[in-house]
C-alpha cells in the first residue's frame, strides 16, 4: 500500500525518515494496510461514505449554489498518538483553559492584567466580542469557557502548537464520534489490537459539565440544547449531541423568558429551564439586549442569565478570549496567572495594530498568512504564498485600514499524514487536530480529537468549509 | 502510581475585606520517590502569581490582592506519579541510637532536632519518648513504636483542636487530628534525640472501605531521618510507613513551615472556609 508514499521534506505522522519506516506506534496499522487490496479498501471507503450519507452526518456550506448540504469527507487512514505525546498536549491543553477562564474572569472584573501592563487596553476593550453588559457579573462556578475546541498544528520538527482557541461555539465533536464509530466498523480487528483509547464517554461527560453548572440544587437541572435551526451548518452535531444527552434540542421560538426565569414550552406547559448548552453566538442570543434583528434568540433571556437563574454554555462574552490579537498573549496570561511557562507555544503571531509588527507584514505578506481577528471557518484570510498580487494589494489596504482586525503568521509547514486520494493512491496530506475540552467540576479532554485534513494536494487549509475532510483520532494507551 | 489531586479552598468574608497577601504551598515536591507530571495553582479573583522556593525546598506561590473582596478561591489541580519511597521486605532497621549524635552535625538535620513554633522538647514529653522506647536500640523500630503509641493511644476527633494547637497540649489531652498527631510524634522523636520532620500532603485511600483518616482533607504525617536511607515516612494517624498512594507537598519543622495557605488581611468581618480535596488514581 505504501510503496509509492513520499515523504517529502515536511514532517510526517507515521514515516520517521527518508526510508519507509514508520514509529512503532503505526507498526500494526501499516501491517494491516499492506494486507489490503486495493479493491478491498475502495470497498471498505464505499461502505463507510455510504453509512455517512444514510445517517445523515452532513454539514452546510455557506453562499455555494449547488445544494449546501455535503458529507463531511472522511479518510480511512486513522491518526495515531502515543500515550506519552498525548498526556503532553492534554497537560498543555489543560493549563490553556484554566488561564484562559482566569482572564475573562479578569477583564469582567478588576481587570488586573491590564493594569499590570501585560496586555493593552484597547486590545481588549476594542474586540469585537467583549462585552461590557458582564461586567462585574458572577458567572455559575466562575467558570467562563466550559467547552473549548483548540486547534493544534505540528511543525516542521513534529512541535505541537496552538494555533487558535474556540472559545465561544466550537463544533466538530459529533464528527469525531461518528468517525470512530465508522472506523470500528471498516476496521474492528485493528482497532481493538492497537488498544486504542475510548471517546464514546463524551456525551456524558459534556452532560455532567452542564449540569455542574445548575443554579437550582436538590433537583435533576433541566439543560437544553439551543440551536439556531435546521439551516445553521452544526445543525447535524447539534440534533446528535442532544439525542446523545437525552435533552431537548430547542430553537429560540420555543423557550420563553419571564420575570427573570427562562421556560421552555411543552405539551404539558412551562417548564423552567436550569442551563442552556447555546450554540448560537452571543450577538443572536437575545434581540433585547445584543442585535434586535435576531429572530434566533430569546428576548429576556439576559436578564435571567444576569439574575443568576439560568447558566449559559459557554458564558457570554467568551469571544475576547478567542480574539486571535489576544490569541498572541495567552503565552504572557499563563505567565501572569500561573506562575508557569506554557506547556504547549503558540505559533508566532504579528499584531497589525503595532507600529513594528504592521511594517513587517505588509512588506512580507507573501511569505505570510493574514487573518482576521474575529473570523472562523478559513474566511476572511490570505495565504501569502499562494496568493495573486490583486489579493495581496487588497489585503494589504484592509490591513492599513483596520489594523486591529488583522493578524499575520508565518506559513508553518504542517504536519502530513498519509491519506487516501483520488485512484485508491495514498499521499501525504496536512493535517490539523481540534481536541475537545470540558472544564467542568474538573477539566476533562476526550482522548484525541477531530483530525482535520486538507484534501487538496499541498494546500494548507483544513478547513470544512474550505474543502477539508476528517479522520478518525486514535490515542493509545500506551 | 499516577494520582490526581483537586484541592480547592473557599473564604468567604462577611464584609469586604482589603490588602489580602497570601503564601500557598500546594505546589508538589519533586524527587527520586516522587515525580511532577502537572500542577496548576490558581487563583480568584485572578491575581498575579509569583513563584519561589523557600529554605525547605518546598514552592511557594505568593500573591497579594489589595482591592476590597468578599470571596477568596484557591485551587490547585496536581497531576503526579508516585514510587515507593521504602522497600518493605527490607525496613530500614539497623541504626542504632548511640549513632544519633552524628546525624545533630548534618546541616539536614539540624533544624529538625530544635524547638519550633509548635513543638517543645519539655522533660515531660522526653520521659514518655523513653518509655515508648522501653529497650529498643534502633532507631526506626523506636520510631514505629512511637507511631503505634499515638495511633492506639490517641483519639482521633475533629474540632477538639485548632489550627493553633500546640504538641505538648495535643499530648497532654491524647486528641486531636492528622496535623496534632504529626506534631505529637514530631515532639517525641526530637525529644530523644531523633531527627523529625513535619510533611504535609494528600494520600489516596487505597482500602476498600475507605477506613482510612484524613483522605478528605489536607493531610499530615511524619518523616523521621535513618542514617544510610535518608527520610522514612511514617503516619501516625494511619499507623502505616508511608507508600507510592502519598503525594508529598511540603517539608518543614512543623505546620507553620508548611501551612497550604498562609497570610493576612485587613479587614473585621467574620471569614468562614470550606476545603475540598479530592485524590484520584489514574491509569498509568
Amino acid at each position: 500500500m505504501f510503496e509509492n508514499y513520499q515523504k517529502d521534506h515536511f514532517f510526517d505522522e507515521m514515516f520517521v525518515s527518508g526510508d519507509h519506516d514508520v514509529f512503532d506506534f503505526y507498526q500494526p496499522l501499516r501491517e494491516r494496510f499492506d494486507r489490503l487490496s486495493e479493491a478491498e479498501l475502495s470497498e471498505k471507503r464505499r461502505r463507510v461514505d455510504h453509512g455517512f450519507l444514510e445517517q445523515g452526518v452532513t454539514f452546510t456550506v455557506y453562499g455555494d449554489e449547488q445544494g449546501t448540504e455535503r458529507i463531511f469527507p472522511f479518510d480511512l487512514i486513522p491518526r495515531v498518538i502515543p500515550d506519552a505525546e498525548w498526556r503532553l498536549v492534554e497537560q498543555g491543553l489543560t493549563q490553556r483553559i484554566i488561564a484562559l477562564n482566569l482572564f475573562l474572569h479578569d477583564v469582567y472584573h478588576e481587570g488586573r492584567i491590564i493594569k499590570d501592563g501585560i496586555i493593552p487596553e484597547d486590545v481588549v476593550k476594542t474586540a469585537a466580542h467583549y462585552r461590557p453588559e458582564m461586567l462585574g457579573v458572577q458567572v455559575p462556578r466562575d467558570i467562563y469557557i466550559h467547552i473549548c475546541g483548540s486547534d493544534l498544528i505540528r511543525d516542521g520538527e513534529g512541535r505541537y502548537l496552538v494555533l487558535e482557541d474556540n472559545g465561544r461555539c466550537p463544533s466538530g465533536v459529533s464528527y469525531l464520534l461518528e468517525n470512530r464509530e465508522a472506523m470500528k466498523r471498516a476496521f474492528p480487528g485493528l482497532y481493538r489490537k492497537c488498544g486504542v483509547r475510548p471517546v464514546d464517554q463524551y456525551p456524558e461527560l459534556l452532560l455532567k459539565t452542564l449540569q455542574h453548572l445548575s443554579p437550582r440544587t436538590g433537583q435533576t437541572p433541566v439543560c437544553v440544547l439551543l440551536t439556531p435551526g435546521v439551516y445553521n451548518s452544526a445543525y447535524f452535531e447539534h440534533t446528535f449531541l442532544a439525542r446523545k444527552m437525552g435533552i431537548e434540542i430547542v430553537e429560540g421560538r420555543d423557550l420563553i423568558a419571564t420575570d427573570g426565569y427562562v421556560y421552555m414550552r411543552t405539551t404539558k406547559g412551562l417548564v423552567q429551564v436550569d442551563v442552556i448548552y447555546r450554540r448560537l453566538d452571543d450577538d443572536f442570543l437575545d434581540p433585547a439586549v445584543f442585535r434586535p434583528d435576531s429572530m434566533l434568540g430569546v428576548p429576556g433571556i439576559m436578564e435571567a442569565y444576569l439574575r443568576g437563574n439560568v447558566a449559559l454554555a459557554n458564558a457570554v462574552g467568551t469571544g475576547v478570549a478567542d480574539d486571535k490579537v489576544t490569541y498572541a498573549y495567552v503565552p504572557d496570561m499563563i505567565r501572569y496567572y500561573l506562575a508557569q511557562d506554557p506547556i504547549l507555544d503558540n505559533v508566532p503571531t504579528y499584531l497589525a495594530w503595532k507600529a513594528d509588527d504592521q511594517k513587517y507584514i505588509l512588506e512580507n505578506l507573501e511569505r505570510l498568512v493574514v487573518k482576521a481577528a474575529n473570523e472562523s471557518g478559513g474566511y476572511g484570510m490570505l495565504m501569502g504564498p499562494s496568493s495573486t498580487a490583486a489579493e495581496r494589494a487588497e489585503f494589504a489596504d484592509r490591513i492599513r485600514h483596520t489594523p486591529r482586525n488583522y493578524i499575520a503568521q508565518p506559513v508553518v509547514p504542517l504536519s502530513r499524514h498519509p491519506t487516501i486520494c483520488d485512484d485508491m493512491a495514498i499521499e501525504g496530506r496536512h493535517v490539523d487536530l481540534r481536541p475537545f475540552i470540558l472544564y467542568g467540576e474538573d477539566v476533562e479532554i476526550i482522548p484525541g480529537g477531530l483530525t482535520r485534513v486538507a484534501l487538496k494536494k499541498g494546500s494548507l487549509v483544513v478547513n470544512s468549509s474550505q474543502g477539508g475532510g476528517s479522520k478518525d483520532t486514535w490515542v493509545l494507551y500506551r | 502510581m499516577r494520582l490526581r489531586v483537586h484541592h480547592r479552598t473557599d473564604y468567604h468574608y462577611t464584609t469586604p475585606v482589603t490588602d489580602s497577601v497570601n503564601e500557598l504551598r500546594l505546589y508538589p515536591a519533586s524527587g527520586r520517590w516522587q515525580s511532577c507530571e502537572s500542577a496548576f495553582i490558581t487563583v480568584l479573583p485572578a491575581v498575579r502569581l509569583r513563584r519561589y522556593e523557600d529554605l525547605n525546598c518546598n514552592v511557594v506561590h505568593h500573591f497579594e490582592l489589595a482591592r476590597p473582596h468578599q470571596r477568596l478561591t484557591i485551587e490547585s489541580r496536581i497531576t503526579v506519579t508516585t514510587r515507593e519511597k521504602v522497600d518493605f521486605e527490607k525496613l530500614p532497621y539497623g541504626f542504632h541510637h548511640r549513632d544519633l549524635p552524628r546525624c545533630q552535625r548534618l546541616e539536614e538535620c539540624f533544624p529538625f532536632l530544635q524547638d519550633s513554633h509548635y513543638v517543645t522538647r519539655t522533660p515531660d514529653i522526653w520521659r514518655q519518648a523513653l518509655d515508648i522506647q522501653g529497650g529498643s536500640t534502633d532507631v526506626f523500630q523506636t520510631s514505629y513504636a512511637i507511631m503505634e503509641h499515638i495511633f492506639g493511644g490517641y483519639t482521633y476527633r475533629s474540632g477538639a483542636t485548632t489550627v493553633g494547637t500546640h504538641a505538648s497540649e495535643v499530648i497532654e489531652r491524647r486528641t486531636g487530628v492528622c496535623q496534632d498527631f504529626a506534631h505529637a510524634m514530631v515532639a517525641l522523636c526530637r525529644a530523644i534525640g531523633i531527627p523529625a520532620r513535619y510533611v504535609s500532603g494528600y494520600f489516596f485511600d487505597a482500602t476498600r472501605d475507605h477506613r482510612l483518616r484524613g483522605s478528605e482533607a489536607s493531610h499530615a504525617w511524619v518523616e523521621i531521618y535513618i542514617d544510610g536511607s535518608g527520610w522514612i515516612g511514617l503516619d501516625p494517624t494511619n499507623n502505616k510507613v508511608v507508600d507510592a498512594t502519598y503525594i508529598v507537598i511540603a517539608t518543614g519543622r512543623d505546620y507553620r513551615d508548611v501551612a497550604p495557605v498562609i497570610g493576612t488581611y485587613y479587614g473585621t468581618g467574620r471569614s468562614s472556609l470550606s476545603v475540598t480535596v479530592q485524590v484520584q488514581r489514574l491509569a498509568e
